[in-house]
């Protein structure tokens, strides 16, 4: 090959980006991250929280909680309870889930954009569902970004109401974040079930839909039949997930944030004073509890949003009486 | 001859065409009007007009252009967008499009391509595509190979459909991820397209073209190949010859990721 032939070859083509050589790898780790371990967790986190639901079948309460969503609320308290509290590594977890987000969230708009949608000319189901996957996704980051700046990191500006979230009191003040505070439902508080309404319900088709073309790209489903059964199969998946998903914003949008606390401090407490009781020096209760057996929310006036002018003794006993 | 129906034997349709004059001119709409015979299509008509080049309002006008060659829809030179949707103007019937007297159908060239004139477009893109896979089988060389394998009949009958491609473009034009490129130098790294997945998947699964698999599937692995396929499945919809595109695609998807794993594994 002669130099002068070899150097305009060289010079048309340039090496490629570092992202062009391992182009390959990035559209398949940009499917991966969106089943594993984006699609797993969505799924764990629409039961979890869908147990506002069905928390009362569940329920493996030593003493029986009277009422359908008490027992829900209860549940869900125990389940979000071991979550922050026994899981090993979370931090760890966490930011493995914040990575893969961002990295599909990323490298999803890069790809997004290389494409033009046609629906107007060609109206297939098919190609409502090319579009649907890249708008649910674009409104999916806002979503989670908001979702998880408000009750996550506590940016409580964002929160109609002001409410921040809390572990201990997940019922309450998820509820209260919903509504717009600890009374009625405010305007903004509307919004906000509406945005997570509209939120969940995109995610949950953009995973389904994303199950199914992920089958495509990887080859598993490789005749048209098996396109279509597998097809089935993401919508059953993706129907089961947006009942829960729905079901949830509505099932903690309705409750009454102050009984539900009430709730929660009776949960809290005996079950904690029992332990300590029985061994003081095993004891594993929430990190804020004192291991004298005195519990702080028993002093008079402990200043919990909406609970101030609550008792120990009301808190206990309150809404299961009335 | 008698005419089995006078009332549409005799009847004027429109034909509202996107016109041309050349590379980089503007675009402007004509509507003509003609005499479809019974049985005509939409080639006939442009024919007519090619005849009297006038419109409907009586302007005298350059005649339409149009590409076409084999009038039987097997060699997809006459791809155009008829009433919004890609398809073959040869195949398409004047007493399908436009029974009634009055009725109109429009005609517009293919917008992934770049016009030559009127409604033909340079479809060089798709060639370069089958380039871009070494769409054959390799048998040239300094010696005779001598007679190929035997090809086994199962796989003869997956492979003849797919042999049908006639490289007419209705799966690039109703692709939402094939846009209009008319730089050639980006050709390599634009998505490549359903019908060159396709033929990539005809020659792999040929006994001879088979020892071109491990290069045809390095081309679809960089950008601009099947990762670049967005599911959206318009291009099976059109295909004229039912080729099953997205089968395809499904079926290098998974031939793509076996050589990934494989060639992470060993390639030195």
């Amino acid at each position: 090959m002669s130099p002068a032939v070899h150097g305009s070859s060289s010079d048309s083509t340039p090496r490629p980006s570092l992202l062009d050589r391992h182009y390959h790898l990035l559209r398949r780790l940009h499917s991966l991250t969106g089943i594993v371990p984006i699609g797993i967790f969505l799924i764990a986190h629409l039961v979890t929280n869908s147990s506002i639901l069905w928390g009362a079948i569940a329920i493996r309460e030593p003493a029986p909680i009277p009422g359908w969503s008490n027992a829900g609320v209860a549940y869900f308290w125990h389940e979000v309870k071991w979550i922050n509290e026994q899981i090993p590594h979370l931090l760890l977890l966490e930011a493995a889930l914040w990575g893969s987000i961002l990295f599909h969230s990323a490298f999803g708009v890069y790809y997004a954009m290389s494409g033009r949608s046609n629906t107007d000319r060609y109206r297939y189901q098919s190609n409502w569902r090319y579009k649907l996957q890249r708008i649910s996704g674009y409104i999916g980051i806002l979503f989670i970004f908001y979702h998880i700046a408000t009750l996550r990191w506590g940016w409580t500006f964002l929160v109609p109401g002001g409410t921040r979230w809390s572990y201990q009191f997940s019922a309450s003040t998820l509820a209260a974040s919903l509504r717009g505070g600890m009374t009625e439902v405010t305007t903004a508080g509307l919004a906000v079930s509406t945005l997570y309404f509209v939120g969940v319900g995109l995610l949950v088709f953009h995973f389904a839909n994303g199950l199914w073309t992920a089958a495509i790209t990887w080859g598993l489903t490789v005749s048209a039949h098996a396109q279509r059964r597998w097809g089935y199969a993401c919508t059953a998946l993706g129907a089961a997930l947006l009942i829960m998903g729905w079901g949830s914003v509505i099932g903690y949008a309705i409750l009454d944030p102050t009984k539900v606390q009430a709730l929660e401090h009776q949960l809290i407490d005996p079950i904690d004073r029992h332990q300590t009781l029985a061994d003081p020096a095993t004891f594993l209760g929430p990190r804020e509890m004192d291991l004298t057996g005195e519990h702080p929310l028993a002093e008079p006036g402990y200043p919990w949003p909406g609970t101030e002018n609550t008792t120990h003794k009301e808190a206990q006993e309150g809404p299961l009486q009335r | 001859m008698p005419s089995p129906s006078s009332s549409t034997s005799i009847r004027s349709i429109r034909l509202r065409i996107l016109r041309c004059d050349g590379p980089g001119k503007p675009s402007r709409w004509e509507t003509f009007s003609v005499f479809p015979e019974p049985g005509a299509n939409v080639i006939s008509c442009l024919q007519q007009i090619a005849a009297s080049p006038i419109t409907s309002e009586g302007r005298p006008t350059t005649p339409v252009v149009w590409d076409s060659g084999c009038l039987e829809e097997v060699c997809g030179a006459c791809t155009m967008l008829i009433n919004g949707k890609v398809r073959q103007s040869c195949s398409c019937l004047i007493d399908d499009y436009a029974p009634n007297n009055g009725d109109t159908i429009t005609l517009e060239p293919m917008s992934k391509f770049p016009v030559v004139r009127d409604l033909w477009v340079d479809r060089s893109r798709m060639f370069d595509a089958l380039k871009r896979i070494k769409a054959w089988a390799p048998i040239d060389g300094a010696y005779s190979l001598g007679s190929g394998p035997r090809e086994k009949p199962d796989r003869q009958a997956t492979r003849y459909i797919l042999s049908t491609c006639m490289t007419c473009g209705c799966c690039l034009e109703a692709c939402p991820q094939y846009n209009l490129e008319p730089d050639s130098h980006e050709w390599g790294t634009s998505f490549i397209g359903a019908h060159a997945i396709s033929q990539a998947r005809l020659f792999n699964m040929h006994e001879t073209g088979a020892e071109l698999k491990p290069q045809r599937l390095e081309a679809l692995e960089d950008k601009g190949g099947i990762n670049d396929c967005g599911n959206a499945q318009n291009c099976v919809k059109v295909c004229p010859k039912n080729i099953p595109l997205t089968e395809s695609i499904a079926a290098i998807g998974r031939h793509t990721t076996i050589h990934a794993i494989a060639s992470w594994f060993s390639k030195t």
